[in-house]
């Protein structure tokens, strides 16, 4: 995005690095170890808050609004028109593709937004503030690795795909134990995982497939629009 | 949805007051491990779900649960060996009662919290939802009731793209792969033809003045005198049950021993609020339905 | 004052090889009703966009535009948003938010309103429009014309003083279009809101404008009132903008008459019986019969519905299609028109009745074999048929799909692109062309599966009468090569003029159907604006030159 600045990422990985343990902290201190369910929550969302304020503190155009509106609703329809197809969800493609487009902030939003939006048609729950991060931070990771290449790296891109359905089942599956232990517990963890593991597979497998496939021409009609409209050019 | 909704008491209060509310019992659901406080919660979210959604959808889901609720039990000992009545040993661990009635009690609080959400999902249309985001960041509450618009408008491209493309015999073949290349021959299609659209929905934007600066909210949720009555009410209580709850006069462990239930008077005090706060929901939805039916006898 | 002066406007696109403005001059006073026409692509929309400063394309501009005397690149931002406001042509496209209230309210938003103020501008605007009842919709939820008219209403809350409209009924419904017609009527003659209007419907906005300007190439060709636009082009006789003026106009100018040119239908009436007799009345038809021709598709007894609970879209419908012939299917909103041609096309099963095409059932049609030499579909919006990134690669792909051969394949393209004149749009973009041109791409890319029968919905829509023109003459070219075409179309005049059969859907049956004198000159209501004209005077002229051979085969009357 065109507000990319030093200053702001500082402010990003001070985020990441002392408000978030911080956070920790107090709850471990103040809820008393109680849950951690609830902390974890809380942190999910912070983790989101920094990229909000900063899109809302930009001066981001109305057609860099909408293009990023326009790519967060077409990963919801995405996940919706392949409902029939179990495992095949375009969504995490579909946010790493605008991140190498676009930049990280807008990766970041379209992952977040992604999630929130799908869940208005799906329920939102308590899950909510994990899928916005996991999906958010996909986009960020991807869009740190790849903005700007006109040709980014196939394998590697691959790997980020896979590896975005990794973190993105591993992070749910956080989610799952601390909600029924209130804590965390390795020995449910590799349960919650060993049985997500199949939808991980499939997931991974996925979005490997689909950014395989899809990747150039998909960013070719970004591009495209880039240059036509002159939005995210700076 | 709307049809379904417009009868009901908290559709039509304000959504401030219905979100701190439904938040505010998760939090405190979610924040107690204590068997009563979660028994109260699990009772008054499915009585609010069944003033919601009606006798046989609150069945129907609970159908569901009660298995559900019954594994988490009887599988927690697998995870946790604390606890001091061991029941029997299985691969040289011992199962534990504690833990079995901790599972048991996990379980019900988080049925109770999706029962609240599955209320909240009801309750929560998109553009209240959309109001409570421009309170606070107003560009991208714009930005979601833009997505929430494009989201329908683009299932209908998509089908229109699908049947257009099925009227040139392109889908030939019937395999699964064939299936899924022509599903996304028939994605790309939409991602340019939404691309290269909303270029004009920008357009429109900045003809009618979006970036110039001072932008406000307008929002159609009016606080009424009852709103803001109901708000303090639930404020005050929400405060004194966590602030109660902070106070480890309800806390309970189940590890090592289960502790045995107090019952001095600041703890039942402390019960009794919470279960007031979580039953207020049914109530206003009982006294909304009794008003209605008096209303219609009267005509 | 004038409230916009146009002066030596010339402008250039950036990159653009010529002008696409050449010394342009126009005056616009407040409280006038302006209609700008001219054929697609004449800069029309360029010169619209130019007076408002937000929507400014880029490039180079000579000349003045003053809006209230100010060069409205100069003017205050504020006051460009608020005083011109400007709806465009696609309905969808225009709505930024997802709901009614919200959109109506946006504007007022960027203006940094408080809330009571937009509460009271809104319900005012929702009450004038008459918005109330669907106020808190979802905007997805809305027909096209209802789309519409939130655009019209979300800009008049702002109180603008200029209106500028950019062919904003070019994708609605007849009825739709006209309700909306009526309405920017109302708010001229009631408010005084000065208008300025592109339009293809001239028929409708003729009577209503205070002043038309005709463009061409780059040029104003003329501005005057409609009658004295009507008067000046019989000079120019071969001229193109001929072809689009209201019904009226055009029998006017091929008659030599000495009075003012009428414009409504009304005034045509009067027209022909003030000056001609009538003693000739009806042209001589020639009956062609069916009855030996073979049946390209036939529906026996078919009923459909979409989903189980909801009503029958086709009911007990019984509709026959013949080789060879140009069939048009008409009819209102909903009547289940283009649901037959979905039967038709195999996208959609009866539950009931029977669908035989060239007499065999279509359920013993396997695989590719319905679409590949047989049928194709060529769907309303053309763009849901692009899937590449130019017009060369989106041809290919029909060719590599259906597995034909590939130096035929090549050869079938290139014949193709010369019959639809679209041989030099190959390198384009599908999305940089015109919508005339996206259609001929799409028309193409379907005649790629080298059908025997071409089902059309709407191909018309949102076209200028140039254009329609040369559909009909690409529908003739086909049909002369033996191809069988079926149109769904709301579009009357075309259909009176080009059609061999004209059928009439109503409630999800067929309830006329008939060549189209027989069909336009025994219907009363829903007929062409020719027939309305010379109705009771003649008898059976549907189209306008009908009418004018009419005319001048009867004498004139001495007055």
């Amino acid at each position: 995005m065109t507000y990319v600045k030093r200053k702001k990422l500082i402010f990003s990985v001070l985020m990441y690095f002392v408000a978030i343990p911080l956070t920790i902290l107090l709850g471990v201190v103040l809820f008393n170890d109680r849950q951690y369910s609830i902390i974890s929550i809380i942190i999910a969302g912070l983790a989101c808050l920094p990229f909000f304020i900063r899109f809302e503190k930009s001066n981001a155009s109305s057609r860099e609004i909408i293009v990023i509106a326009t790519m967060t609703a077409l990963a919801v329809v995405g996940r919706i028109v392949f409902m029939a197809l179990p495992g095949f969800k375009p969504v995490t493609a579909i946010v790493i593709i605008t991140a190498i487009a676009f930049g990280k902030d807008a990766g970041f939003l379209t992952g977040s937004m992604s999630a929130l939006v799908s869940n208005i048609y799906y329920g939102q729950g308590p899950w909510t503030p994990f899928q916005m991060l996991a999906w958010g931070f996909i986009g960020f990771l991807a869009g740190m690795i790849f903005y700007k290449k006109e040709k980014p790296n196939m394998i590697l891109l691959i790997v980020v795909g896979i590896i975005g359905g990794v973190i993105f089942s591993l992070m749910m599956d956080v989610w799952t134990v601390l909600a029924l232990d209130g804590a965390f517990t390795m020995s449910r963890y590799l349960i919650a995982i060993s049985t997500s593991t199949p939808f991980m597979v499939l997931y991974s497998a996925s979005n490997a497939a689909f950014l395989a496939l899809f990747t150039k021409p998909i960013l070719e009609k970004l591009n495209r629009i880039k240059v036509k409209y002159k939005v995210f050019t700076a | 949805m709307g049809g379904a909704n417009s009868m009901k008491y908290f559709h039509n209060c304000h959504p401030v007051v219905m979100f701190s509310y439904l938040i505010g019992v998760i939090f405190i659901t979610m924040f107690t491990m204590n068997p009563i406080f979660i028994g109260i919660s699990f009772l008054c979210s499915i009585s609010f779900t069944f003033m919601l959604f009606g006798a046989k959808e609150t069945v129907k889901s609970l159908l569901l649960a009660m298995p559900m609720i019954i594994i988490i039990a009887l599988t927690n000992p697998l995870f946790v060996h604390k606890g001091e009545t061991v029941l029997f040993f299985l691969n040289n661990n011992p199962m534990t009662l504690e833990a079995m009635i901790y599972g048991l009690f996990a379980a019900l609080m988080l049925v109770s919290v999706f029962y609240w959400f599955k209320c909240y999902n009801r309750l929560m249309t998109s553009d209240k939802f959309i109001y409570l985001f421009g309170q606070v960041i107003p560009k991208l509450a714009l930005m979601l009731s833009m997505m929430l618009n494009f989201v329908p408008k683009f299932i209908k491209q998509f089908k229109a793209v699908d049947e257009s493309q099925k009227a040139m015999g392109i889908y030939s073949g019937s395999s699964y792969t064939d299936k899924i290349k022509c599903k996304f021959r028939v994605l790309s299609s939409l991602i340019t033809w939404s691309l290269e659209n909303s270029i004009e929905t920008a357009d429109s934007m900045k003809a009618r003045g979006y970036g110039l600066k001072g932008r406000t909210s307008y929002s159609v949720f009016p606080w009424k005198t009852s709103d803001k009555l109901l708000m303090s009410y639930f404020g005050v209580m929400i405060i004194i049950v966590t602030v109660g709850l902070f106070t480890g006069y309800a806390d309970f462990d189940y590890y090592p021993k289960i502790t045995r239930m107090s019952f001095e008077i600041i703890p039942i005090l402390l019960y009794f609020g919470g279960f007031i706060l979580m039953f207020t929901s049914t109530i206003m939805e009982i006294k909304e339905n009794m008003l209605w039916h008096y209303l219609k006898s009267k005509i | 004052m004038a409230l916009l002066e146009i002066k030596n406007l010339t402008f250039k696109y950036n990159g653009g090889k010529d002008n696409a403005l050449e010394k342009v001059n126009l005056t616009v006073n407040e409280g006038e009703f302006v209609v700008i026409c001219g054929e697609s692509g004449c800069g029309k929309s360029t010169l619209l966009k130019m007076l408002k400063k937000q929507l400014a394309p880029a490039g180079e501009k000579t000349g003045e535009i003053l809006y209230d005397g100010v060069e409205v690149d100069g003017l205050q931002e504020r006051v460009s948003v608020a005083e011109i406001g400007y709806v465009m042509q696609n309905p969808d496209n225009q709505i930024v938010t997802d709901k009614v209230w919200h959109e109506l309210a946006f504007g007022l938003e960027s203006m940094g309103e408080k809330t009571d103020v937009i509460r009271r501008k809104v319900a005012e605007v929702s009450g004038f429009f008459g918005i109330n009842s669907w106020y808190r919709k979802k905007t997805s939820e809305l027909s096209g014309g209802q789309k519409q008219l939130v655009n019209l209403a979300s800009i008049m809350v702002m109180n603008p003083r200029l209106l500028i409209l950019d062919e904003p009924t070019s994708q609605l419904d007849p009825i739709g279009a006209m309700e909306f017609i009526s309405t920017l009527q109302k708010i001229n003659i009631e408010l005084g809101m000065t208008v300025i209007l592109v339009e293809h419907r001239l028929e409708d906005v003729f009577p209503i404008a205070d002043k038309v300007v005709v463009m061409d190439k780059s040029n104003i060709l003329m501005t005057d009132t409609p009658t004295n636009i009507g008067a000046n082009l019989r000079k120019i006789s071969t001229h193109k903008m001929n072809l689009a003026m209201p019904t009226a106009v055009r029998i006017f100018g091929q008659l030599d008459c000495d009075c003012a040119c009428p414009i409504t239908i009304k005034e045509g009436k009067n027209f022909l019986k003030r000056n001609f007799e009538n003693k000739i009345r009806s042209i001589e038809v020639q009956t062609e019969t069916n009855e030996n021709k073979n049946v390209a598709l036939e529906i026996s007894e078919g009923y459909f519905r979409y989903e189980r609970e909801t009503p029958d879209v086709l009911n007990n419908l019984s509709l026959k299609v013949y080789e060879n012939e140009f069939m048009c299917i008409l009819g209102g909103n909903g009547s289940g028109k283009t649901t037959t041609l979905k039967i038709l096309s195999g996208l959609k099963k009866l539950y009931k009745g029977k669908l035989r095409i060239w007499g065999k059932k279509i359920k013993e049609y396997k695989g590719t074999e319905l679409y590949k030499n047989n049928i194709s579909f060529l769907p309303q919006n053309p763009q849901t048929l692009f899937v590449r990134s130019t017009v060369i690669e989106d041809l290919m792909e029909v060719v590599e799909i259906l597995k034909f051969d590939k130096e035929e394949s090549q050869k079938l393209i290139d014949e193709i692109s010369e019959k639809l004149e679209i041989s030099h749009l190959h390198n384009q973009h599908p999305y940089d062309l015109s919508g005339g041109e996206q259609q001929k791409v799409a028309f193409a890319k379907i005649l790629l599966t080298r059908p025997k029968i071409i089902l059309l919905d709407e191909p018309t829509k949102g076209m200028d009468a140039y254009s329609k023109k040369s559909l009909a003459e690409i529908i003739y070219k086909l049909k002369s090569e033996g191809m069988t075409i079926c149109m769904v179309t709301h579009d009357i005049e075309f259909a009176g003029e080009f059609a061999d059969r004209c059928c009439m859907f109503f409630d999800g049956q067929i309830v006329s159907s008939a060549p189209p004198i027989e069909f336009f000159s025994t219907n009363t209501y829903y007929t062409t604006s020719a027939m309305r004209i010379s109705r009771g005077f003649f008898d059976n002229s549907i189209t306008t030159s009908m009418v004018v051979r009419l005319c001048k085969s009867n004498n004139r009357k001495s007055n």
